[in-house]
């Protein structure tokens, strides 16, 4: 029966594959084409995971928070905070574009599958860096409310609403209320950067596995 | 890049444009796809080509870049095959002359083969094209002696299949 791949592997070479050959023209054309594959993707969205986050600052209002900040007497730390922050963002920035300069289709298969994943790990590395920093501010806010003894000054706006709310009270419900936000915030982040990437490498994943699995 | 660089790789392209097309056959399930697939692999192979200084065969550089596209860098996930579409991906691929038995049996194969795991396919695919091992575990990033024991699990796999 050692016949039977003999078979198949004679018919195969005979083939003459049921497709349209392609004209000059048509490939001419296909070759200015945009690539849609899992680098370019990657590519583009560990571009938007780097912007986003500091377009966010540009919003009417984020100036606000600054205020804020100083406000509750933060803002030191969180300068020293957003100087250390863009260094290591920096850092993360140039370690992506070392590994994303590395990736060629001309390697094997298993580097250029292990080139991939390690880029991506950069970028893996860099979220949990910016989820960390983000439950690193939000504490910081809400340390310094904890610590404020004169909070009513910090929010004239609403200044005759709250002549009848103890400062206490008002305090708690403050911290009560960022220290929500801030973990939803941080929850949908975490979740939405975790879906998107699972989808976009489970095949990659997958084909790793199986070409870890050929190795006895 | 300039046009005569453009003109030859073109033309070397359509000439051994099977490749692709096999490789498109083993790794897609329709025609769209095929063709989305097939575009991919051009655009791999054109911005690898000025890298390609012709010191292996045009062909034999082609094998790396349209099996790595299929498996590693085309996105997105193949859909599944149900049975209604066996036929027209088998035969994609035109019969031969075979008397009946034969007939019977490729199709199987052809069958177990596309059911293969998108890695064991790349195997499958350069044995079927005549590669020998060292080449096979070179382009995989395998070693030659996995790729060996590997393929002989497959063809075991594939007989079983033929012969219950």
């Amino acid at each position: 029966m050692t016949d039977d791949l003999e078979l198949l592997k004679r018919d195969w070479q005979k083939k003459e594959f049921n497709v349209p050959k392609l004209s000059y023209d048509e490939i001419h054309k296909m070759i200015w084409k945009k690539s849609s594959s899992i680098v370019k993707w990657i590519l583009i969205i560990s571009v938007l995971e780097f912007t986003l986050p500091h377009l966010l600052y540009l919003i009417p209002g984020a100036s606000d928070a600054l205020t804020f900040y100083e406000d509750i007497g933060i803002s030191k730390y969180f300068f020293g905070l957003s100087i250390f922050y863009y260094v290591v963002v920096l850092y993360f920035i140039y370690q992506f574009y070392l590994r994303f300069k590395e990736i060629s289709v001309l390697e094997n298969t298993k580097t250029l599958m292990q080139k991939i994943i390690k880029t991506r790990k950069t970028v893996k590395h860099y979220v949990i860096f910016s989820l960390a920093n983000a439950v690193l501010i939000f504490s910081i806010i809400i340390l310094g409310i904890y610590l404020n003894n004169d909070i009513t000054n910090v929010l004239p706006e609403l200044g005759d609403q709250l002549n009848g709310i103890s400062p206490e009270k008002l305090k708690i419900s403050l911290i009560i209320g960022i220290g929500l936000f801030g973990l939803v915030f941080v929850a949908f982040l975490s979740l939405f950067y975790f879906i998107l990437y699972g989808l976009l490498l489970r095949k990659l994943n997958r084909n790793y596995a199986e070409l870890k699995n050929l190795q006895i | 890049m300039n046009k005569d660089l453009e003109h030859k790789f073109v033309t070397e392209l359509q000439d051994n444009q099977n490749i692709v097309h096999k490789v498109c056959t083993l790794y897609t399930n329709d025609r769209d796809s095929h063709n989305d697939l097939f575009q991919e692999i051009t655009i791999q192979l054109w911005k690898a080509y000025p890298k390609f200084r012709g010191e292996a065969k045009f062909s034999t550089w082609m094998y790396r870049v349209a099996l790595n596209t299929a498996i590693t860098l085309y996105r997105k996930n193949k859909k599944r095959l149900d049975t209604a579409d066996y036929e027209s991906v088998i035969f994609k691929i035109k019969a031969n002359e075979y008397d009946d038995t034969e007939e019977v049996q490729l199709k199987l194969m052809y069958k177990a083969v596309k059911q293969l795991g998108d890695v064991d396919k790349a195997l499958v695919f350069l044995y079927l094209e005549d590669k020998n091992y060292t080449e096979i575990a070179d382009t995989l990033g395998i070693t030659e002696v996995n790729a060996r024991v590997k393929m002989n699990r497959i063809k075991t796999k594939l007989r079983t299949i033929l012969n219950p």
